[in-house]
């Protein structure tokens, strides 16, 4: 799986090649994220013209379960996979577009009571994962790749964490295949959940945003919900990714130390380096929005914008999500995610409704 | 997300490769110049 997220290509291949590289998969990302669309509109007009009250499935879950058809039955060609790869930069493009949405004043409260949550669920989790690895008998990094992908940011965490703490690229592998296969399964578990207690639209973005771990089922699972309930997951999971350099950096030191290696030595450095950029992006759309300098009319554009980046990131969660690659992973690693998963899920939703009455 | 993945504990040359997410920034602004600018005047959905 790990090969189907991250971009590589040769320095020396020049920038005309690489991109005439991501044009196939470009064109499949739009493709299946326009027929979930597509499917969404022809429903609700069928539903329309013969009076008959279908239930309103939202485009996110039909350009996921497309792309998941596509990928699990004639799977994805080799063409298509750099372009494919691409729905990651949309994901972020998306969020900083998102920025228009949010007065910066929302921003800081519902911000400042995601990252309160964030610092809880991010010590727990650490802590309940490193234990959870070691009574399973997991190797040591293994375990605390599992650790950092569940307790902040996925995929993101682990790559950061694989080259900060020198984790072997196996282990690096297990560890991504078992969250995402985790991610797949709570993009249709949470809005369940969420619906069945009936949780309100900023509870359940709260979350979704504290207890699905990669950034593109977090976000997927708060559309599914509702609009409103996406905009608080990215929001809620925006604060967590913005925590990564911190966690990240405490590993290294820790590993660094215990293997007797050279430790890091610029910190600030460090920190720069694996802070996501796209959290400021979004901060500065943000406050542009709140000092009026866009019209209504051009926020509407930027959110229009912003539903459009959203739709290839959702085309490509289904289309890189192969289920027979994730299960020759193992088990033992996917159950020790599995069972934090589901810990994880337990305590922020815990957090969530305890913060609730605070949120309103 | 694949913007960190340039992680080690060891310092690197310093170079000016922008990462993906400096792209992505970097491309939500320059779209949102264009709509304040008027030059994007209807997005539909």
């Amino acid at each position: 799986m790990a090969t189907s997220i991250a971009i590589s290509t040769p320095r020396s291949e020049n920038l005309l090649k690489r991109t005439v590289r991501l044009i196939p998969g470009l064109f499949l990302l739009i493709a299946v994220g326009y027929a979930g669309k597509f499917v969404e509109q022809s429903i609700a007009r069928y539903g329309k013209a013969h009076h008959l009250t279908l239930p309103n499935i939202e485009y996110v879950l039909w350009a996921i379960l497309i792309g998941l058809l596509i990928s699990n039955t004639v799977g994805v060609p080799k063409l298509f996979r750099p372009g494919l790869a691409t729905y990651e930069f949309w994901l972020k493009a998306g969020i900083v577009l998102l920025g228009s949405r949010f007065v910066l004043g929302d921003v800081l409260k519902l911000g400042g009571v995601s990252l309160a949550l964030v610092v809880i669920e991010i010590s727990v989790s650490l802590i309940f994962m490193t234990a959870l690895g070691r009574a399973m008998g997991l190797k040591p990094k293994l375990t605390s790749l599992l650790a950092v992908g569940s307790s902040i940011c996925g995929v993101s965490a682990i790559i950061a964490a694989e080259g900060a703490i020198g984790a072997d690229e196996e282990d690096t592998s297990f560890a991504i295949a078992a969250i995402l296969a985790l991610g797949a399964i709570a993009l249709f578990v949470f809005p369940l959940i969420g619906h069945w207690l009936g949780m309100s639209d900023t509870s359940y973005g709260l979350w979704a945003g504290l207890g699905v771990d990669n950034t593109a089922e977090a976000t997927a699972a708060g559309a599914l919900y509702s609009d409103a309930a996406g905009k608080v997951a990215v929001l809620a999971k925006t604060a967590r990714n913005a925590m990564i350099g911190f966690v990240v950096l405490g590993y290294a030191i820790y590993w660094a130390r215990k293997e007797h290696n050279p430790s890091v030595k610029n910190k600030a450095a460090f920190l720069w380096t694996k802070f996501p950029k796209f959290v400021l992006g979004f901060i500065l759309i943000s406050a542009l929005a709140t000092a009026k300098f866009f019209t209504a009319p051009q926020l509407g554009n930027l959110a229009n914008l912003s539903r459009w980046a959203f739709l290839l990131t959702f085309a490509g969660v289904g289309l890189r999500t192969n289920i027979a690659e994730m299960r020759k992973q193992g088990l033992r690693p996917f159950l020790v995610g599995a069972i934090g998963e589901v810990a994880i899920a337990g305590l922020t939703l815990g957090l969530v409704l305890l913060a609730a009455r605070f949120i309103r | 997300m694949t913007e960190t993945n340039e992680g080690s504990s060891q310092p690197r040359k310093a170079s000016l490769r922008i990462s993906l997410d400096g792209w992505a920034v970097a491309l939500a602004i320059a779209v949102s110049l264009l709509v304040w600018l008027g030059w994007i005047k209807h997005v539909p959905w």
